[in-house]
Formats: C-alpha cells, sequence, structure tokens
C-alpha cells in the first residue's frame, strides 16, 4: 500500500517537474527550470523508495511484469536525464525526457497493467534477472536520451543548438550502446543458457534485440568512419530508439515467444 | 584477389549488409518460424509454398540468411584487418619525422622556454610526461631532441576487439551448430539412461515439484546420480537455472510430465439391477483384470488420456498432460463376451458410455454410464511423475562467452579508454632550450586540454 502511495507521489513530481520545465521553456524563465529539477530529484527519490519497498514484500527484483519494468524503466529514464540534463546545456532535454518518463509512469499506472507482485515462475528465478533486466533497461533509457535529442536536432534553428544536439545523442548512444550489449545480448544469453540450455534461439525478442543492436551498429559506422552526422545521425538514432521501444514493448503484444512472461 | 579484398574492405558493404540483415531478420520475426506445413497453408494460403521456397519459414537457419552472416564475418576481418596496420603503428611504431611547425599546429598546443642544457630540460619534461603514465620515446640529434608520449595505446583498438570478438561469437555459433548435441531425457524416479554421444549414465532419484501457497510452481528438483562404468560418481540437484555439468555436458531441467501411459487406474463396477453391489478394481492402463464375479469376469483397460479432447478426424488425443478431463477406455467381460466398452469421464460420471463395438458411436449417442449388466465409475487414477532433462553438449558455448568478454572489453577501450598522444620538439640554440608541444586525444578533448596545460604549467614557471 505504502509503495502505491509512494508511487503515485513520484509521479505527481514528476508531473510537477514537466510542467516546471516546459513552463521555463515558453516562459524562458531559468527558475522554474532549476524547481523542474529540483522536483525530478524529489520524484526520483520517492520513485526509488517505491522500488525498494516493492523489492523488499515481493521478495524478487522489481521488473517481473509489464507494470513493474514500466516502472524501472521510467526511473531509468530519470536516472539518465540526471546523468544529462545539466551537463548538455540543451535546456529542452529535461522537460521532452521527462515526458516521455511521465508517459511511461502513467502507462504503468493504467487499469490494463495487474499490479500485483506475482510468485516467480521457475525460469525467472535467477540473479541474471536482476543484471540481464536492470542493465538492458538502463541502456534503452540512454537510447530515449539520444532519441529525444535527435528529435530536438531535427526542429532545431541554429547551428550551434544542432552542434550540442547531435554530440548529446552521440554521448547518450556511447553510454546506452554498450549498457544494452552487455545487459540486453550478453547477459541474456548467458541467462538463456543457464536456464533453458541454449544461449540463442531466434526467440523473436531476442532477434529484435538483435535488430535493435544493428541499427546501433550502423549509428556508430556512418558516424565514425563514414563521417555522417548531424540529420542522417538522428533519424537513425531515432530508428534505433523505436527498435529498442518494440523489443521491450511491441514483441510482448504482437509476436509470441519464449518471453512473453514479462 | 586484390579486387575481391577490395570489395571486402568497404566499409559502405558492411552497411549495405547490416541493413539487409535488419530487414531479413525483421522478416523472420513476423513470419512465425519452424510450424507444420499445414499451419502455414492455413495462414497465408497459396503463399506458404513461395514463403517456403525462399525458406521464410526456417530463416534463420536458412542458406541464404547464413551466407549474409558469412558475408558479414568476411567484410569484417577484411575491414579491421586492413585498418590495423596504420592504427598498429600509430600506437606502437616508432615516432614518426616532426619538427616545431607541425607540432604547433597540433589540436591542443603550447610553446615556452627552458633553461639549458638540452638534456636537462628533455629530463623534466619526460619526468613530467611519464608521472601521467604516458610511455615516452626518445630521439636526440645534435641540438634537437623530439619526444613522443603515448598513453592508452590499447583505446586504438577497441573497436577491433569488438569485432574480434563478433566473429569468435560467430564461430562459437557455427561450432554450436556443427557439433551442439542435444537430447532430452525423460525419466522416471530411479530410472537410469545412456547419455548419448557420452560414456556415461545418469539417474534419477529423486523428483520433486514445489508449489507456491497459491498453487503456482515454484521449481523442480532432479536429484541425478552421474553413473560411470556402473559406479556412481556424483550426485547433485538440478534446478532450473541450476544445470549441471558433467565431461561437457550439461544437464538443463527441461521439463515435466507424469507417465500417463502407465497411469494406475482404480475402477469401481457396479450393477443396474443391484444397487447394493459394488467392486473396486485396480490396474494400469493396458492391462486387464480378473473380477471375481460370475457375470462380470474381467475389466481392460484400453487407453488412458489426461485431458480428453476429440481432435480431427474424430479421433481421441489428450490436450495436455494436466489431468483436466481424465478419461479412460474400458471394456467389461463376461467370458468371452464383451458386455461394456466405453469412455468413462472422471469429472462426467454420468456422460459418455455405452455398448458396442465403436465406443466413438456410444459417445456420439451420449448414452448412459451403464450398460444393462454393468456400470463402470473411474474412481481414481495416478501416474508417476517423470523429469525431462536436457543433456547438452555445446562445444560453442565456450567460444560465445570467449566473444562476450572481448566485446565488453572492447566497448570500454573503444567509449572510455581514448588514447592520447603528445608530440614535444626541445630546440637548443642562443643559451636557450624552445619548446614546442602539441597533443591529440580520440575523446574527452576538454578533460585532456585540462591534463596538457596542468603537466606544462608547472614547467613553465622557472624554479
Amino acid at each position: 500500500m505504502t509503495e502505491s502511495i509512494l508511487f503515485t507521489a513520484a509521479f505527481v513530481f514528476y508531473a510537477g517537474a514537466l510542467i516546471a520545465g516546459f513552463s521555463s521553456l515558453f516562459a524562458r524563465r531559468e527558475k522554474w527550470a532549476r524547481g523542474g529539477l529540483v522536483l525530478t530529484v524529489i520524484g526520483l527519490a520517492l520513485h526509488t523508495a517505491a522500488l525498494v519497498l516493492r523489492t523488499a514484500a515481493s521478495g524478487h527484483a522489481p521488473f517481473t511484469n509489464m507494470y513493474e519494468s514500466l516502472s524501472f524503466l521510467a526511473w531509468s529514464v530519470v536516472v539518465a536525464l540526471i546523468v544529462f540534463g545539466r551537463k548538455s546545456r540543451v535546456p529542452r532535454l529535461a522537460p521532452y525526457l521527462m515526458l516521455i518518463a511521465v508517459g511511461l509512469v502513467a502507462l504503468a499506472s493504467s487499469p490494463l497493467m495487474p499490479k500485483d507482485a506475482t510468485p516467480l515462475v521457475p525460469a525467472l528465478q535467477s540473479y541474471w534477472l536482476w543484471l540481464h533486466v536492470s542493465v538492458t533497461l538502463l541502456g534503452e533509457a540512454f537510447f530515449a536520451v539520444a532519441f529525444v535529442a535527435s528529435l530536438l536536432f531535427l526542429g532545431a534553428d541554429t547551428e550551434e543548438k544542432k552542434e550540442r544536439l547531435d554530440a548529446l545523442a552521440y554521448r547518450a548512444v556511447a553510454v546506452g550502446f554498450p549498457l544494452f550489449t552487455l545487459g540486453g545480448l550478453i547477459f541474456g544469453m548467458v541467462w538463456a543458457y543457464r536456464a533453458w540450455g541454449r544461449y540463442w534461439g531466434w526467440d523473436p525478442k531476442e532477434v529484435w534485440s538483435l535488430i535493435t543492436w544493428f541499427v546501433f551498429a550502423l549509428y556508430l559506422h556512418t558516424r565514425i568512419v563514414m563521417g555522417w552526422k548531424g540529420r542522417r545521425s538522428a533519424w537513425i538514432a531515432i530508428a534505433g530508439f523505436l527498435a529498442a521501444l518494440f523489443t521491450y514493448f511491441g514483441v510482448n503484444y504482437i509476436l509470441a515467444g519464449l518471453h512473453s512472461y514479462a | 584477389m586484390r579486387s575481391a579484398w577490395k570489395f571486402f574492405s568497404s566499409v559502405k558493404l558492411a552497411i549495405v549488409l547490416i541493413i539487409l540483415i535488419t530487414l531479413a531478420s525483421v522478416l523472420g520475426t513476423l513470419i512465425p518460424q519452424g510450424r507444420s506445413a499445414a499451419e502455414y497453408s492455413a495462414r497465408y494460403g497459396s503463399l506458404a509454398s513461395l514463403l517456403n521456397g525462399l525458406r521464410l519459414t526456417r530463416l534463420y537457419q536458412s542458406a541464404w540468411y547464413l551466407g549474409l552472416l558469412l558475408l558479414f564475418a568476411v567484410n569484417t576481418v577484411v575491414c579491421t584487418l586492413s585498418r590495423l596496420g596504420p592504427k598498429w603503428r600509430r600506437a606502437f611504431g616508432p615516432a614518426p619525422e616532426t619538427d616545431a611547425k607541425a607540432v604547433a599546429s597540433m589540436r591542443t598546443s603550447a610553446r615556452f622556454r627552458l633553461p639549458p642544457p638540452l638534456a636537462a630540460a628533455k629530463d623534466r619534461l619526460a619526468g613530467r610526461l611519464k608521472s601521467r603514465r604516458y610511455r615516452l620515446d626518445e630521439s636526440v640529434e645534435g641540438q634537437k631532441a623530439v619526444l613522443l608520449a603515448r598513453k592508452r595505446r590499447l583505446g586504438w583498438f577497441g573497436s577491433d576487439i569488438v569485432h574480434l570478438g563478433l566473429l569468435v561469437i560467430l564461430a562459437g555459433g557455427l561450432t554450436s551448430g556443427i557439433a551442439g548435441r542435444r537430447a532430452e531425457l525423460a525419466l522416471g524416479e530411479g530410472q537410469m539412461a545412456d547419455v548419448p554421444h557420452a560414456a556415461f549414465q545418469v539417474r534419477l532419484d529423486k523428483f520433486e515439484t514445489e508449489y507456491y501457497p497459491g498453487g503456482g510452481v515454484k521449481d523442480w528438483k532432479s536429484t541425478v546420480t552421474v553413473i560411470e562404468g556402473g559406479a556412481p560418481v556424483l550426485t547433485r540437484v538440478i534446478e532450473v537455472n541450476e544445470p549441471l555439468r558433467h565431461r561437457g555436458v550439461s544437464f538443463f531441467q527441461q521439463s515435466y510430465g507424469r507417465d500417463w501411459r502407465g497411469a494406475r487406474i482404480v475402477l469401481e463396477l457396479r450393477k443396474p439391477g443391484d444397487p447394493a453391489y459394488s467392486r473396486t478394481v485396480s490396474l494400469k492402463a493396458g492391462e486387464r483384470a480378473a473380477v471375481d464375479d460370475p457375470d462380470i469376469t474381467h475389466v481392460a483397460v484400453r487407453q488412458f488420456v489426461p485431458d480428453f479432447v476429440i481432435g480431427e478426424g474424430n479421433r481421441v488425443q489428450s490436450r495436455s498432460e494436466e489431468p483436466n478431463n481424465p478419461a479412460v477406455l474400458v471394456e467389461a467381460w463376461k467370458g468371452e463376451g464383451r458386455i461394456f466398452v466405453g469412455w468413462i469421464f472422471a469429472k462426467f460420471p454420468d456422460f459418455g458410455q455405452g455398448q458396442g463395438t465403436d465406443p466413438m458411436a456410444a459417445m456420439r449417442g451420449k448414452a448412459k454410464a451403464e450398460s444393462p449388466e454393468v456400470a463402470v465409475i473411474l474412481k481414481d487414477y495416478a501416474a508417476a511423475p517423470f523429469s525431462v532433462l536436457e543433456a547438452a553438449s555445446d562445444p560453442g558455448a565456450d567460444l560465445i562467452w570467449l566473444g562476450c568478454i572481448l566485446v565488453t572489453a572492447g566497448f570500454f577501450l573503444a567509449f572510455y579508454w581514448p588514447p592520447r598522444e603528445i608530440r614535444v620538439v626541445l630546440d637548443e640554440t642562443q643559451g636557450r632550450v624552445d619548446v614546442t608541444a602539441g597533443g591529440h586525444a580520440a575523446k574527452s578533448r576538454e578533460a585532456f586540454q585540462a591534463e596538457f596545460d596542468g603537466m606544462f604549467e608547472q614547467i613553465r614557471r622557472p624554479s
């Protein structure tokens, strides 16, 4: 019960941060942006407490069903925002990224998502659950940063803004891609081998994580070796985040497979 | 040969291949893989044969998909090798010819003077660079000295190590595909089985299913003993996520089931004309048992299904391995004459029995659960649980882990271990030493600038 109160409170603070952020953009008030950051940090603290309480109550990692993993992804997006928020010198990043975080929390709170902590099926009882899911979702949160930066790039008007957004997107991919590779693909293979006896089985979720990986590999190769920057890079980063989103979300609802319990 | 090398050394080819593999992979997730021909024709109609012809129904094992992966592997090897030479020289090669002018034009640079002699000035600079963990190459020619300082040189090779890791992973996948062996062992408690492709046996000592209070399955635990040459060598509990590995064979808890074919069945026999009459008979599926009665001499259980359903062609099937709708096909005899045949349902004792030679005809007629001579009730049924273990020898797996380690290490080097290089030219003229220093960092240039400035700041001040 306390957990859901904390979760709701976090949602309220995130929503407040979102409103403060956009107000600062449109009213050009620097102060409100700082207020938004304070609200974000308080929201994150409450959200963290909610996740800890849920872990304590259920006795397992807080990402074993859609509600839990959406909540954890939102948490990761906020963490990624705090990591990149100030350093990036892109004032627009925070409110747009909060839009994603608030959207995820709202989706998690929707009545369609069963919120009960259910006992784990045998295959999920492993410490690899922690490593595989948390590192993957954290990586995807940084892809979300690259996604927002790339969208903002496409709408930016000055060269200076564009350069910053392009660099921000690249830095976010430079954090997200290794995390996603390690958590999603490598830890996933290790766990699949322990639980199912094979490290790779062409399960739709496995294939889609490979597809996501290929899209970001494309991003890096076109950029580093062929010198693509700007618009084309931005489109690839957007495609990469959408692929990651589909891997996380779409595969569960559209394509059937072994991963269908999460 | 040379043109092939040139073709494969192109990054554009890599990009085309990445796009093709990605699109093909997407296609493979949209079309369900490895189903039966009947399912495809039901789903896709006349398109099914086309999909099958293009191997889109077993895409990831198809020659053209594997061919694309192979091309990609060759492309990766050639691309990596063709770029390795210059990088290697940059990281480990001797200092190239340089002069003050070239050094001054580097992205980060500084010019200052130091007191003579040249050797002392050079040693002071070398000391500073070494204290920042730079590796030095020095050359002195008359009144001129050049220092080449490099650190994090492995950072040049991050992407190469990632590529090597990917190739090792592909090699691992290939090894698994060619030399991997897997077999399912279904064992009841006390049963022993030869492990395929290995010179030992395994025996299932005990099999337990643990449940949560709510009823869901918590865990399956198989206590297994490995037997070599007739002697037990080790006993271990295998659980989901806790495989046993022995002599290159891994045993995974795969699934479980019940031996319904050999189910123990308890039947109650009654006579419609005699309400007081009741006999219990216990027998196994497929057996017949004598009944000590002149009117019913014996009964037989022809078949038991745990989850009765009528499938295609009016055939009786079991929908699952769970006893959701247990049913038994029973015959009763009086001497040489059959007095009853029919399906008996544990959950519907009044449904679907009948007389005659065709039990299905009785089903359709929904006759009562009795004939004039006898009524049969399915009282109880039980089947020994068995554990399904997967015995897999996968010689590719270790290559996969090695590849994963290389990829991880390569990522770290590529993104977080950027190499740095500083060149210093010292020139002694007219009682002073002119110093020109220039530096280059592959990434995080601001941090490098700070290090660079900090290092030379102290030296520039006269001491």
